[in-house]
């Protein structure tokens, strides 16, 4: 009998055992899709996430611009490491190096993100439509960023060529697969969409945001228009310049923009662009880190890591920082120049030299504004004009300075030195190869204490970065650079 | 015959004392029928005593067994010579002549590879081997003993056809990489499924840079066997989780007879095998000089001077290695009667790689108890707790934690590895200081003696000795693994089992990295700690029917269910910035605190299952297996699977017509069966089919993101199994030969599906159930008592086994873009993870340069200082060598033929164990000779002394340039470093000796004692001018075969006691 009783429990156990939802487990550190966009806190999450991308350690939140420079003229390689961009600096990267991966997957991650974002708001019922039109606004702002971005590292110089290939241009959101397949607009296609989201975004963006912080973090209509005159003129669509600029810079000195809620000018001292809150008038648009290990980008990855502390790469001798401005005490600028223990000079901008590497990274500066659009005027043949911006910038840090007059005379003199302010002002921030790449010009041969890195035409294949191979080898219509 | 007849009558009346006068008829008949008695013990190897061995006579076939001392006495009137016949499971049949009533002794050799009676666990029935369909390796206790380990899966490596072991580093507890016939999948689990006792364990590496393997949890003393179930029948009772095969091991059990106390222990020392020969202070600043003046640049390399005036000549792998001593000791006591049985052991090891600091320590315990309640209940617990800590500093060996998950290291590239520090760093700078303090120049810089900084750029090299006595990786874990279970037989017939299963890890993982040098230094030094949760809890039911027909047909009916759930709860913290030096815990202050490694996640099998095993006369056998999965990893309306398999055998001896055959007097026994199956993967994560967003912050403010891409399609990942084999034994089961064909078929393979970069999804991937490959081959196994001599006994076991793995189809290659190369491709058409590189041709004699081949077969050469670097031969500009476009499958990186050669020698109390591994047809990226050819600040190989100097010379190193890191196959994958992966290796060989218990406090002391000495990773022959070929530098990985950084494995002597009580 007790065995027969034993029995009957143990089917009773077994059949109550059966009938459960054992199998449904639900994740719970991560938000499933269909909750993504439903709630407007998750909305505004999914806006700054954009940001976040663009934040990647591997883009503007670090590497991206030190890529940049290490391919530019204006410093030479301590490390041999391919770890530390030796082979980027070498001008020699194959198709499999992660880096060239990593940018460009960098990139089209943000790019995807922003075109999720665009279409969920299209139709959302969560948030206002003003709303749902300022983040729209915001996101192509970023798309804009992204394409602009890529374009000039994987695709010849609008200038040199602008039918040659560019990039697949993917504006509707990818969230399955079979997805891979696409070819590559052509370097003009790319250049008309990235003009028409900052057209579109300048249009719907607010004025400004809350605080001062948000207004150097989040597009505002002036970001996408400071945006707009550094793209038109790697066009070297100077009158389109002029218009541009003329939205968002005074007729009149002090040059400046105000409008309700912001002010963009030009700051009194140098040194506090960099050192001090990051999020002065000057700050048109930046990448901005909390006090946390969380959003900043690890050693190798951060600026001040590779250019100070150190430091990977320093400043070549034969550059621009032997420039008077970069070597005198009269030029502010030149304070923010510095001696490594190997006697190497480095650049100080980026000075957290310790974890967690928090230096905000400029994107957009309002002196960048000035001399782009002193460039166009200057082309334009609106000497004076030129002149006066381009003094603006020289004499926030050098008060006493004057031009010599054969250095503004012409326009062609003008020119050459406004990209000698360019270079001066913007040492270390990623703009010196997009200069050398717009006017078509060969990247110099350098010295560093690694070697000789070699000069490079443009008619070489490595003026240009290689299409990865993680494009390569998926996306069946993807052409690769020859 | 007559007298034989008489002889029993009257033997019978003698019994039952009928009357005097029959015992006089007796004493008078037994001079007719003379009585002999015979006497004797039987004995095993370790002169312990063989209870109930089976004693025939074969003239009268008169059989006794033999009692619980091993003794026995027959009274026969078969005249001398007498000859016995003693068989006992598991032991080689003995045939002994008698010739006189003394006494005889009969030593029975054990056999681990016998066709009869050896029992095979499935894990949730047994059956006889004879009986059994299916293609599986047992590994019995013997294979396993007095092998010093951390964990039984290192042991593995050449026991088994169809297994292959790479014992890839010698990190103390480091996961060997298992492959049971053949890679199964591209991006699910790897490693083969465990189950111990009944519960599917947790596998992989646990312990960030010191490994960890959890199975170190087990005693490999504690294991009775280990079967490998290879193909579909075998494993397909387990379904979606048998795709890498299953390895059941059964731990041991209390046997009747006495009390057993058993006490073991051994000590070892290990040291480093074939480290490269590196170039020593003045050879460096030579050949480092010479680097630089062919660059254009003067000398920079200087030598500097000890205070007492010699000449610094750092020998790196001094500072990192001294030898290893370990020590091992393990107690078990077991027994039963007949209601208990009962196993308790405990266990010590204290284990000291040649690795300076990296240190295992564990305890464990197990206690297994079965008892029958009454005649229809028995119920029973297997326990099992271990406490390991593992300690180490970082050597880039260790491909990172993963549980079960393919891997691939970026480790071993970095600056922190102590691997690489040997061989990178100069030999011409100090170690320490005049004043003893370590000698730096920075943060990240070993001081740089008299070489000079401005000249020789950057040696982001720190000093070894500071960053591996300051920086270490602890993993401490405490685990429980064990089951009860009860059984109720309903009828005779019907049996009812329950089983609760249990394993469960507390994870403790910890980094320190000191503030002042090394990669902690950017940080102002970090603490980082990790705690995780693993558990699995495992509920099976099953029912089983065993019953026999018309006497012939006997069939055993198995129905289960199951139900399995895994959680991970993981969660930790980084600090960093630390407020004083004196702190070097994560519980000191520090400035910055980040989270780190946080996971919850979980995942649930509900299974229901069942075995039909039909058995006619014994000479047909018929298996089937029928399993349905439920796996909440997957998407509503695919969660559920269909798996199974079946098998058919024929014991063709057991044909009548071959009753009188002549073969039966050669062969003994001799089984044709096949099988074919279906089964799957269920390592694919805990949620790879939804949609998610993660969240974190921007500047402080939430943030929400795309994070994985969903796949509401995901099913199930499904491999076919099939297999023909043949087993048969001889000559009185002195040879036991087993034979199999396999071809395994895996479709709809879930993969992380590469997704254009362009696509912009997260990580680059969708699980997606796209490709297909299989893994093809044969297996031969062969035992043979060669010789069995009085005295003298040679057991040799063969086992090889031979592989053919192809990608049949797949949407893109598979491979991990890197700076240093892309050294491993899967591509269709070719075996997974082949190794890749760009062809060489060589150095052009005329100018030095190393000479690529690219795509477009033209000769491309490479001058690192030229302008422009890369041009044809005739000097025009060619495009640079991509790694990827210019690439090319060089041969597969897993071994074409493998398996190990064991022979045993015996010479009276004398035992000598010879192991020998092989492996055959596996290319290897020999990444360690590129480190060692690189021209930055680097240490070179002494081989770099063949560079090439003049015109016209012919040799395989190309002209030195200060800063190359292109010409030797550094920053992208080169033929130059493709080299054949063969090898024989001497893996163990082992001498011990029955200590002989004659003398009487012995006798009565002890029931055996045995002494041993014991050498592994003793020689291996290879063209492999690496350290060892034995080498996987990613771990149980598809991106296998590549070598690069990593100390080289252990040569381990020991020395060894085994006592009986």
């Amino acid at each position: 009998m007790k065995k027969y009783i034993l029995i009957s429990w143990i089917i009773v156990l077994f059949t109550a055992s059966c009938s459960d939802d054992f199998l449904h487990t639900q994740p719970e550190t991560s938000i499933p899709e269909q909750l993504a966009f439903s709630t407007p806190e998750k909305i505004l999450a999914q806006t700054n996430n954009l940001y976040k991308q663009l934040q990647n350690q591997s883009f503007y939140g670090g590497r991206f611009i030190v890529f940049n420079e290490q391919r530019a003229d204006q410093f030479g390689q301590n490390d041999g490491n391919a770890a530390t961009g030796s082979a980027v600096w070498n001008q020699n990267v194959a198709s499999t190096n992660d880096f060239v991966n990593n940018v460009w997957s960098a990139g089209y991650t943000a790019i995807n993100a922003c075109n999720i974002l665009i279409s969920k708001l299209e139709t959302t019922t969560v948030i206002s439509s003003d709303l749902a039109n300022n983040y729209i606004a915001e996101a192509k702002f970023i798309r804009a960023l992204c394409y602009f971005s890529l374009v000039q590292t994987y695709a010849k110089p609008y200038n040199q060529d602008k039918n040659a290939l560019g990039l697949p241009l993917r504006l509707t959101p990818v969230t399955t697969s079979g997805n891979n397949d696409l070819a590559r607009s052509s370097v003009e296609m790319v250049y008309t969409q990235i003009l028409k989201d900052l057209d579109e975004a300048e249009t719907a963006l607010p004025v400004s945001y809350a605080t001062p912080l948000l207004n150097a973090s989040r597009a505002k209509k002036s970001t996408a228009i400071a945006l707009k005159t550094r793209v038109l003129l790697v066009q070297n669509n100077f009158e389109k310049v002029i218009t541009e600029s003329k939205k968002i810079v005074s007729e009149t000195m002090p040059y400046q923009y105000t409008e309700a809620g912001v002010t963009q000018k030009l700051e009194p001292s140098f040194s506090t662009i960099f050192g001090g809150n990051y999020t002065g008038s000057e700050a048109v648009f930046s990448i901005i880190f909390a006090n946390s290990t969380t959003e900043t980008p690890s050693a190798q990855y951060s600026l001040a890591y590779n250019y100070l502390k150190q430091p990977i790469i320093f400043l070549a001798t034969s550059g621009i920082v032997s420039d008077p401005a970069l070597t005198l005490s009269t030029d502010a600028r030149s304070g923010l120049i510095g001696t490594s223990a190997a006697n190497q000079k480095v650049l100080k901008k980026f000075s957290i030299t310790t974890a967690p590497f928090r230096d905000y990274v400029p994107v957009i500066r309002y002196s960048e504004i000035l001399l782009n659009y002193a460039e166009a005027a200057a082309n334009m043949n609106d000497l004076p004009l030129a002149t006066s911006l381009l003094k603006a910038v020289r004499n926030r840090s050098n008060p006493n300075f004057v031009f010599a007059d054969n250095e503004i005379a012409t326009k062609d003199a003008l020119i050459v030195n406004i990209q000698k302010e360019r270079d001066i002002e913007f040492l270390g921030e990623g703009l010196r190869l997009m200069d050398l790449q717009r006017k078509v010009q060969t990247l110099p041969a350098k010295q560093g204490a690694i070697g000789t890195a070699p000069l490079v035409l443009p008619t070489s294949s490595n003026y240009i970065w290689p299409i990865p191979s993680g494009e390569i080898s998926v996306n069946k219509l993807i052409e690769p650079n020859s | 015959m007559i007298q034989k007849y008489i002889y029993h009558f009257l033997a019978t009346l003698v019994a039952n004392k009928r009357s005097a006068l029959l015992l006089l008829l007796l004493t008078s008949l037994s001079a007719v029928a003379q009585t002999n008695t015979v006497t004797g013990q039987v004995l095993d190897n370790n002169n312990e005593a063989i209870v109930a061995s089976t004693i025939v006579i074969t003239s009268t076939n008169e059989t006794v067994i033999t009692d619980v001392n091993g003794q026995f006495l027959i009274t026969t009137t078969a005249p001398f010579p007498i000859i016995i016949k003693v068989t006992m499971m598991g032991y080689v049949t003995q045939n002994v002549v008698i010739k006189s009533n003394r006494s005889i002794r009969v030593v029975l050799q054990d056999t681990y590879n016998q066709l009869e009676e050896v029992l095979i666990s499935s894990g949730y029935s047994s059956q006889k081997k004879s009986e059994f369909s299916g293609s599986v390796a047992t590994v019995s206790a013997v294979q396993l003993q007095n092998r010093p380990t951390t964990s039984f899966d290192q042991l593995l490596g050449g026991q088994a056809t169809g297994v292959d072991v790479l014992q890839s580093t010698s990190v103390v507890n480091n996961t060997p990489v298992i492959r049971i016939r053949g890679l199964n999948t591209i991006t699910s689990g790897l490693f083969p499924l465990i189950v111990i006792d009944g519960v599917a364990v947790f596998t992989g590496s646990l312990g960030g840079f010191v490994g960890n393997n959890p199975l170190s949890s087990i005693n490999p003393n504690d294991i009775e066997s280990i079967d490998v179930l290879k193909d579909a029948s075998a494993a397909a009772i387990y379904g979606s989780r048998a795709a890498n095969g299953v390895m059941v091991v059964t731990t041991k059990k209390g046997k009747k007879g006495k009390t057993k106390f058993n006490y073991n222990t051994w000590f070892s020392r290990s040291t480093p095998y074939n480290l490269p020969k590196l170039l020593n202070a003045q050879d460096y600043t030579m050949i480092k000089n010479e680097a630089l003046v062919n660059a254009g640049k003067p000398e920079g390399f200087f030598l500097s001077r000890n205070p007492d005036g010699s000449i610094v000549d750092t020998n790196w792998y001094d500072v990192a290695y001294e030898p290893g001593f370990s020590n091992n000791h393990n107690f078990n006591i077991s027994g039963a009667n007949d209601t208990t049985q009962y196993y308790f052991s405990v266990d010590y090891s204290n284990q000291n790689s040649y690795i300076k600091n990296n240190t295992f320590q564990n305890y464990i315990t197990r206690l297994n108890i079965s008892h029958q309640l009454n005649s229809f209940i028995r119920v029973g617990v297997n326990t099992s707790y271990s406490s390991a800590k593992n300690v180490g500093p970082n050597t880039g060996a260790v491909a990172g934690n993963t549980l079960s998950s393919s891997t691939y290291n970026t480790e071993y590239i970095t600056n922190e590895p102590l691997g690489r520090m040997t061989y990178v760093l100069p030999p011409n700078v100090p170690v320490y200081n005049a004043d003893g303090s370590y000698s730096i120049q920075n943060g990240i810089s070993v001081g740089y003696g008299a070489n000079i900084p401005a000249v020789i750029g950057t040696i982001n090299a720190y000093n070894l000795a500071m960053v591996q006595d300051l920086d270490l990786t602890t993993s401490i874990s405490r685990s429980l693994l064990g089951n009860v279970y009860g059984e109720l037989d309903i009828t005779k017939k019907i049996m009812l089992r329950t089983s609760y299963g249990l394993n469960t890890i507390n994870l403790e993982n910890k980094l320190y990295l000191n503030p002042t040098h090394g990669g902690g230094a950017a940080y102002n030094g970090v603490a980082t700690n990790i705690a995780s949760d693993l558990s699995r809890t495992d509920w099976t039911n099953t029912i089983t029917y065993n019953d026999t027909f018309a006497d012939d047909h006997h069939v055993t009916l198995l129905g289960g269910y199951e139900r399995i759930k895994t959680t991970v709860n993981s969660w930790g913290a980084s600090q960093s910035n630390i407020t004083d030096t004196y702190y070097n815990h994560y519980q000191g202050s520090y400035a910055n605190i980040s989270p780190i490694a946080n996971e919850l996640s979980e995942n649930a099998l509900l299974s229901y299952f069942t075995n039909l095993n039909y058995n006619f006369k014994n000479k047909y056998f018929l298996t089937l297996n029928y399993r349905i999965d439920g796996l909440s990893a997957l998407s509503e309306g695919n969660k559920y699977g269909n798996f199974g398999g079946g098998a058919i055998s024929w014991n063709i001896m057991e044909e009548s017509f071959l009753k009188d055959s002549k073969i039966k007097s050669v062969v003994d026994n001799l089984k044709i069966r096949t099988s074919y199956g279906i089964v799957g993967n269920s390592e694919i994560g805990s949620y790879p089919s939804i949609g998610t967003y993660n969240s974190s912050t921007y500047g402080g403010a939430p943030a929400l993101g795309y994070s994985q891409t969903a796949n509401p399609n995901l099913k199930w990942e499904t491999s076919s199994k099939l297999d023909l084999g043949l087993n048969f034994t001889m000559l009185n089961d002195r040879i036991s030969v087993e034979f199999d064909y396999f071809n395994n078929k895996i479709k709809d393979l879930i993969l992380k599906a590469p997704q254009a970069l362009s696509a912009g999804i997260p990580n680059n991937y969708i699980n997606e159930n796209v490709g297909g490959m299989y893994n093809r081959g044969f297996e031969i196994g062969i035992n043979a008592l060669a010789i069995n001599a009085n005295n003298f006994s040679w057991n040799v076991n063969l086992n090889l086994s031979t592989l053919k793995n192809k990608v049949t189809s797949l949407v893109s290659d598979v491979f991990v873009p890197s700076v240093f190369g892309v050294q491993n491709m899967t591509r269709v058409g070719y075996s997974i993870g082949s190794v890749f590189a760009v062809p060489t041709k060589g150095v052009n004699p005329e100018n030095g340069q190393m000479v690529f081949i690219n795509s477009n077969g033209r000769e491309v050469q490479y001058n690192h200082i030229g302008s422009p670097k890369w041009t044809y031969l005739d000097g025009s500009a060619a495009p640079a060598i991509d790694n990827y476009t210019d690439g090319v499958i060089q041969g597969p990186s897993l071994p074409k033929i493998f398996g190990g050669l064991n022979n045993t020698f015996k010479y009276k109390n004398f035992v000598l164990g010879v192991n020998l591994t092989f492996a055959q047809g596996n290319k290897l990226y020999n990444g360690t000779r590129a480190t060692n050819s690189d021209q930055r600040y680097f240490n070179n190989g002494e081989f770099i002394k063949n560079r090439w100097t003049h015109p016209g010379q012919v040799t395989d190193i190309q002209k030195l340039y200060y800063g190359d890191n292109v010409s030797a196959g550094f920053s992208f994958s080169s033929t130059s470093k493709v080299e054949d992966g063969s090898y024989l290796k001497f893996k163990n060989v082992s001498l011990g000796y029955n200590v002989p218990l004659g003398l009487e406090f012995l006798k009565n002391t002890f029931s055996s004692v045995y002494v041993y000495v014991q050498g592994s990773n003793l020689y291996t022959f290879t063209k492999y001018r690496g350290s060892d070929p034995e080498v996987s530098i990613n771990g149980n990985s598809i991106n296998s075969g590549k070598d690069q950084n990593v100390p080289p494995n252990a040569q381990v002597f020991a020395l060894g006691l085994n006592v009986g009580f």
